[in-house]
């Protein structure tokens, strides 16, 4: 057995050393280091940052959506508003909040987790985050430089997966297209650059005695979603290119009018769109796999098991996608396909539910707002899931496409799911990455406001879509029914986005004026919780050697090491 | 894992990190601009290239012919963890908690059994109502054999409550389907309710399914839904349990696999190795119980 051992370190504070966090910079020379770092731990902020800022770009967007639909009849956003509003809400939520966030967590931890000083390739890193920001701002800069039919102030308002035949240069003048097109490619090209990094980094910087089956789950699953996401950018970028080649070179991929396929478009796109779901989902589980144990007390129930569900969901995703297709007119046998394999995503799904309530159960649980967050999000994934069970299934899916029933349902799963563990992260690992821990009282005011206009907005949701509320309608007549249940998802909207400027505030208050974290403020088990916090930036002076999947539990139990066990 | 090994060495207290730079950067600034260049003008495209492509000339200088890097100081020290639990304490799991697991089922003909008797017992309360609200003994049949779908859609309510030969085998053959399906399944899963298998399969299995089949029958046969009395279907479901559940758990059972050592389970060649285990005395749930953490 290795020897179990952990030697780390503290960084010589020697000037020079560190020149951003060292007083007497200037802001410039600050700002030159965070330009052209290649640290991972900076790129992973940097990350975290950006996203964090569309994380309010595009909740103001969802904000004005709700505002114009809580009464009947309203003008308060010009149709031409709300379309490029829904659009850019979607694109920005998917692309710049959700995948941001969750590479910046995978380029801040799995090189820690893992014992390694940098991703394996630092330089690829910078550009991939350099690339996927800048795909951001492009993006938006649509709104000034896109001229499309509407003048000045155009944007992208086909909705976030760019409705083929709309796309096509005869629906959509101008350039609000081609700006959509263009910044997925480029912020495609930077996250294939990352998950190619971090495949690299977990296969080649392993420390010593870190097999492959006892890397932390969060490092499983971010390899999981890297080699997904290999697979699914792919036909996204292929998609856009002919998007392009439809708009610039005359060619006809999915002009119906001259022999093309808008269906096309939709095969091409949810090949990548559905999948995506697992890209953003599957690092969020992976922060539920490190938070759940640490707060209950508890080695992770079912590691292996874990691992293998894992696999299975990135790879029965990718066989599912056309049921968001169900009303396209597929043939019988082709719906039966799909809403069996979708059925089969529920497997592996349920496994990892089970364990992490077979992980809490008999455990010493500490209710922290970080693990508040990851057991509402257990539940609430729950329900994402039934709802999503309820349309796979292909005639339910017929009464209910486009409705906001569907809009409920991946909202919960985004929302309650994603965005919960994002949050859950955010309070476990700010004290690592800052050195300052979170206020657990402002987070508890954080957390319960969030649940409340969570659950006010997407549990009413559903029920204007069950009376036949249809998706992308800018205002609807009165008398349908929906008045009501639209004023309650608009309040909650807005508790949501009280909740969100209270953790905004937290996190500023927080980092100038919280309690010191210290190394290990959680008495967790991993090794980015070996090092100082923040880390230095070569994270461990000595490489450390580890013997089991909690090296750190064998530090502080050498009486009880997990190595006899494993 | 030999990244660490292939760095170049550093002097005492310091440790190589690659250099910062710039030119990942740039590249993706000039690849920005070439992207620009396509929605206004091709002069900034050709700026970008410029860019990309000093972009990826000043990258390869960065790593050709060595990688650059930097030496950044450290100091090392040991770490010492402390965990403020001390104590270690382990979760115990009575030699019986695996008896929850079906270790016995019902066999598939008890199963079937149950079915057909709770098949028969839900008839009564159904046909009952037909005769006491509409005096008739064929409008549950009716409504259950196709009334509102297909070709008989929008019937009259004298049409609902007389014989029509179609309606009955429909009924017959969806009723029977339904209760020998619904008859295996609590064959299958009554033993894994632990406690009150007839309360739980008889009285709250069924109220649950009607609950879902009251909530969405409106969206899928909103004649039906319209037709039904929900108290009386409540009635006759719950018989149907009831009846179903007693015979299923009055059945005999038979032992699960869970009895035979793991790789009987799985399929290995194990010659010897059920006779052997009958012979210690040892029982496979002992076994994973000792060594559960």
């Amino acid at each position: 057995m290795a020897d179990s051992t952990l030697p780390v370190d503290r960084p010589m504070e020697l000037p020079g050393d560190l020149p951003g966090e060292q007083p007497g910079f200037t802001w410039l020379e600050t700002l030159h280091t965070w330009v052209t770092t290649v640290d991972h731990k900076k790129l992973g902020l940097m990350y975290i940052g950006y996203a964090l800022i569309f994380l309010l770009v595009a909740g103001v967007e969802a904000l004005l959506m709700r505002v114009q639909l809580m009464v009947a009849n309203n003008h308060f956003l010009s149709p031409e508003v709300y379309n490029r509003l829904f659009t850019m809400h979607g694109t920005t939520m998917v692309f710049l909040v959700g995948m941001p966030f969750i590479i910046g967590f995978a380029n801040y931890l799995v090189p820690l987790m893992i014992g390694a000083r940098d991703m394996a390739l630092p330089r690829l890193n910078a550009f991939s985050f350099w690339m996927t920001a800048l795909g951001g701002f492009f993006l938006y800069y649509s709104f000034l430089g896109a001229v499309g039919l509407q003048g000045a102030g155009s944007a992208p308002d086909t909705t976030w997966w760019g409705y083929a035949p709309l796309t096509e240069r005869a629906f959509s003048r101008g350039h609000t297209m081609d700006y959509w097109a263009l910044a997925l490619v480029m912020s495609g090209i930077g996250t294939i650059g990352a998950a190619v990094n971090v495949i690299a980094t977990v296969f080649c910087m392993r420390c010593k005695g870190m097999t492959l089956f006892r890397m932390p789950l969060l490092v499983w699953l971010n390899l999981t979603t890297a080699g997904l996401i290999l697979v699914t950018i792919s036909p996204l970028t292929a998609a856009q290119i002919m998007l392009l080649i439809d708009r610039y070179l005359g060619g006809h991929f999915f002009d119906s009018q001259a022999g093309g396929s808008p269906v096309l478009w939709f095969h091409f796109f949810w090949i990548f769109g559905h999948p995506e779901v697992y890209v953003l989902v599957l690092p969020a589980f992976a922060i539920a796999n490190e938070v759940i144990p640490t707060f209950s007390r508890k080695a992770i129930f079912g590691y292996p098991a874990m691992v293998a569900a894992s696999a299975g969901i990135a790879f029965i995703s990718l066989g599912v996608w056309a049921h968001h297709m169900f009303t396209v007119g597929m043939s019988a046998p082709g719906n039966a396909f799909f809403v069996l394999s979708t059925g089969l995503v529920g497997v592996p799904t349920g496994i990892k539910i089970f364990n992490w309530i077979a992980t809490m159960w008999g455990g010493k649980i500490r209710f922290t707002v970080s693990m508040m967050f990851a057991v509402a999000f257990v539940a609430q994934f729950l329900l994402a899931g039934l709802t999503g069970i309820m349309l796979s299934m292909a005639p339910w899916n017929w009464q209910l496409h486009d409705t906001y029933f569907v809009v409920a349902h991946f909202h919960y799963v985004l929302v309650g799911a994603i965005v919960f563990c994002i949050f859950s992260g955010l309070y476990y690992w700010f004290p690592k990455m800052t050195g300052k821990l979170l206020s657990e009282r402002l987070g508890k005011w954080h957390f319960w406001l969030f649940v409340l206009g969570f659950h006010m907005t997407f549990d009413f949701m559903h029920i204007p879509g069950l009376l036949g509320m249809p998706r992308w309608i800018y205002t609807y007549q009165p008398g349908f029914g929906w008045e009501k249940w639209n004023i309650l998802v608009g309040v909650g909207a807005f508790v949501q986005g009280i909740a969100i400027l209270l953790f905004s505030f937290n996190m500023v208050r927080s980092y100038l004026k919280g309690a010191e974290a210290g190394p290990d403020p959680w008495d967790a088990w991993t090794l980015e919780w070996a090092t100082s916090s923040p880390p230095p930036p070569y994270n461990f002076a000595i490489e450390p050697v580890v013997a089991s999947r909690r090296p750190l539990w064998d530090q502080k139990h050498p009486e009880d090491p997990d190595w006899r066990y494993e | 894992m030999s990244s660490h090994e292939e760095r170049p060495e550093a002097p005492d207290g310091f440790v190589a990190l690659p250099a910062p730079t710039a030119w990942p950067l740039v590249l993706a600034f000039g690849l920005l601009l070439i992207f620009l260049g396509v929605v206004t003008s091709a002069a900034i495209s050709l700026l970008g290239l410029v860019l990309a492509v000093s972009g990826g000339i000043g990258w390869f200088g960065e790593v050709l012919p060595q990688e650059r890097h930097e030496l950044i100081s450290m100091e090392a020290h040991e770490f010492a963890p402390k965990s403020t639990y001390r104590a270690v304490s382990r979760i115990h799991i009575d030699a019986q908690h695996r008896a929850h697991l079906p270790v016995t089922t019902p066999s598939v003909t008890a199963g079937l059994k149950g079915g057909v008797a709770g098949g028969i017992a839900m008839i009564v309360p159904a046909t009952l109502y037909g005769l006491i609200a509409f005096h008739s003994f064929w409008y549950a049949v009716n409504l259950l054999g196709g009334a509102g779908v297909a070709d008989w859609t929008n019937p009259t309510m004298a049409q609902i409550t007389h014989f029509r030969l179609s309606a009955l085998v429909t009924a017959a053959v969806i009723h029977a389907a339904l209760s020998l399906l619904v008859g295996l399944l609590y064959g299958a899963t009554l033993p894994m309710l632990p406690r009150h298998p007839i309360l739980l399969g008889g009285l709250f299995a069924p109220l649950l399914w009607t609950g879902v089949l009251h909530a969405s029958l409106s969206l899928i046969n909103p004649f039906l839904d319209q037709k039904i009395h929900w108290v009386w279907f409540v009635v006759s479901q719950i018989a149907f349990g009831m009846v179903a559940g007693w015979v299923v758990a009055k059945q005999a059972h038979i032992r699960t696999q869970q009895y035979l050592p793991f790789a009987a389970r799985v399929g290995l060649e194990t010659p010897g190795l059920i006779a052997e285990r009958h012979q210690e005395g040892l029982d496979q749930r002992t076994e994973s119980g000792e060594e559960g953490r």
